[in-house]
């Protein structure tokens, strides 16, 4: 199986001594990978480390072969992210944001960028500007940038926050079809254990900054009740509740 | 390079999406007007000649570069850094597959492209309302003296952008730089009259070098010396900026 990102030894110690250590991850093409753990568990470090916006103390991200310390252009070419809130432009509207993004691609015309539109549901406010917007349309730009140009790893920090129930499936229907039909990989971080198991057919669970366990959803399914059971039990068996 | 030139017309649209750069040009042609009045109003009322039509660009441009430039480019520099760290919009572009290197390139020459640009409606304008007011001493090497005037103002103004990048890059609030700004900007003024024989060395003393441009004789190596210290300037702040830049995490 063709390796998208590997995460090689990653650690990062914040000054209040928290943080993660040692991660160590390999996501395979198509896996929709579920990133599980509760809140301060290290998740959007993680997440912030691979998509650059942090350094790592030591410890690498490779994203299609390529280091994200040393080759960032490359390794984030084809990778559309969401980290920690869906950030967009307040004084441009729906289209200009996109537009904006559109630059950096070569492939990213006003068809492409009015067809993410329509697939987030948000193209009847193609032409509005954001800072009117509520807090789930901004979340639904965010994840039209996110798949904006075509790429083929989505990495998405809690991507349902602030989207209704109808929002939440139409997102979860848009991943699902998109790891299927287009063979695009997804790493999904979320702290609803519910949705990662609808979602995602691995899942790889983070407590107190470090990785406890990588498995699939499936085999889990054979063992577990739930995802909330092999949750709890992973976590107790590593003495941390 | 193609990235690079994604975000400077990214940078450039925000700029000018964001109203504040048109209302600054705006603010900048009132200024103008304002001051053609006050001229006119010396000349009719004291009896005074006030200035000639190519003259009257130079004493704009001797007003502009010192007071409202420096003022509204601190402004733009510390929406461009500042701005978007605090408004948590900076990762936006982080995240695009576009290096740290090019992404705070862009951001300077998008501050470089609004100095000029906003110098270059001053100059026209004041060039402008000076032959209306002023027909007959309008010449061609009037003409000339007012373009290299202009151009080569946009030299410390840029060297002065730089060092607000880097103290955008020092301290998360954008009020910290800009009061940071103003007090430097009045210091450094300050210090240059005090001490005239240092003056030199001070970027606020060096916004008035195209008088040196405009001489009758070209005094080369005080030309060439001040071009040197603001290079020096423009190299050491930009990499320090830059350093720090590269090292933020969000």
């Amino acid at each position: 199986m063709e390796k998208v990102l590997e995460i090689k030894n990653l650690t990062k110690t914040y000054k209040n001594g928290r943080g993660i250590w040692d991660i160590n991850l390999d996501i395979n093409r198509g896996d929709i990978f579920g990133f599980l753990g509760p809140n301060g568990a290290g998740k959007t470090t993680a997440m912030k480390i691979m998509t650059g916006l942090m350094k790592a103390d030591s410890g690498d991200v490779i994203i299609f072969g390529h280091s994200i310390s040393n080759d960032f252009e490359k390794a984030m070419d084809k990778v559309g992210c969401i980290i920690e809130t869906a950030e967009s432009y307040p004084y441009l509207t729906a289209y200009e944001n996109l537009r904006q993004f559109s630059r950096y691609y070569r492939d990213v015309d006003g068809r492409r960028i009015d067809e993410v539109l329509e697939l987030t549901g948000i193209y009847k406010f193609k032409n509005e500007k954001v800072k009117n917007f509520s807090l789930g349309m901004k979340q639904r730009l965010g994840i039209a940038a996110a798949i904006l140009s075509r790429p083929e790893l989505i990495i998405l920090d809690e991507p349902l926050n602030g989207l209704d129930v109808e929002g939440m499936v139409e997102v979860r229907k848009l991943i699902k079809r998109m790891a299927e039909e287009e063979k695009t990989t997804f790493f999904i971080s979320s702290h609803l254990i519910h949705d990662i198991e609808l979602t995602c057919n691995r899942v790889g669970i983070i407590f107190g900054g470090r990785i406890l366990n990588v498995d699939y959803t499936e085999n889990i399914l054979n063992n577990y009740a739930s995802l909330e059971n092999y949750f709890i039990s992973e976590v107790d068996r590593n003495g941390k509740v | 390079m193609e990235r690079f030139k994604a975000a400077f017309i990214n940078e450039i649209e925000k700029m000018y999406k964001r109203k504040k750069a048109v209302v600054i040009i705006v603010i900048s042609l009132i200024t103008i007007i304002f001051g053609q009045l006050v001229v006119i109003g010396i000349r009719s009322g004291l009896g005074v000649r006030g200035a000639s039509s190519t003259e009257f660009p130079l004493l704009v441009l001797s007003v502009f570069a010192n007071t409202i430039l420096p003022l509204f480019t601190a402004l733009v520099t510390i929406d461009t850094f500042s701005g978007e760290f605090s408004h948590n919009t900076m990762k936006i572009a982080l995240t695009k597959p576009v290096s740290r290197i090019k992404l705070y390139s862009a951001k300077i020459a998008a501050i470089a492209f609004f100095a000029l640009s906003n110098l270059l409606v001053v100059m026209v304008l004041s060039v402008l309302t000076g032959f209306l007011f002023n027909t007959a001493s309008f010449t061609g090497v009037g003409l000339l003296r007012i373009v290299v005037s202009y151009l080569v103002t946009l030299v410390p103004i840029l060297v002065l952008a730089v060092i607000i990048t880097f103290f955008s890059n020092v301290l998360k609030s954008s009020g910290a730089v800009f009061f940071l700004t103003i007090l430097l900007f009045i210091s450094l003024k300050a210090l240059g009259f005090i001490f005239p024989r240092y003056s030199s060395l001070f970027i606020t003393s060096m916004i008035d070098w195209y008088n040196l441009w405009i001489a009758s004789s070209i005094p080369l190596m005080k030309l060439l010396r001040q071009l040197f210290i603001m290079l020096g300037y423009g190299i050491m702040f930009f990499t320090a900026g830059f350093y720090l830049f590269d090292k933020k995490d969000l």
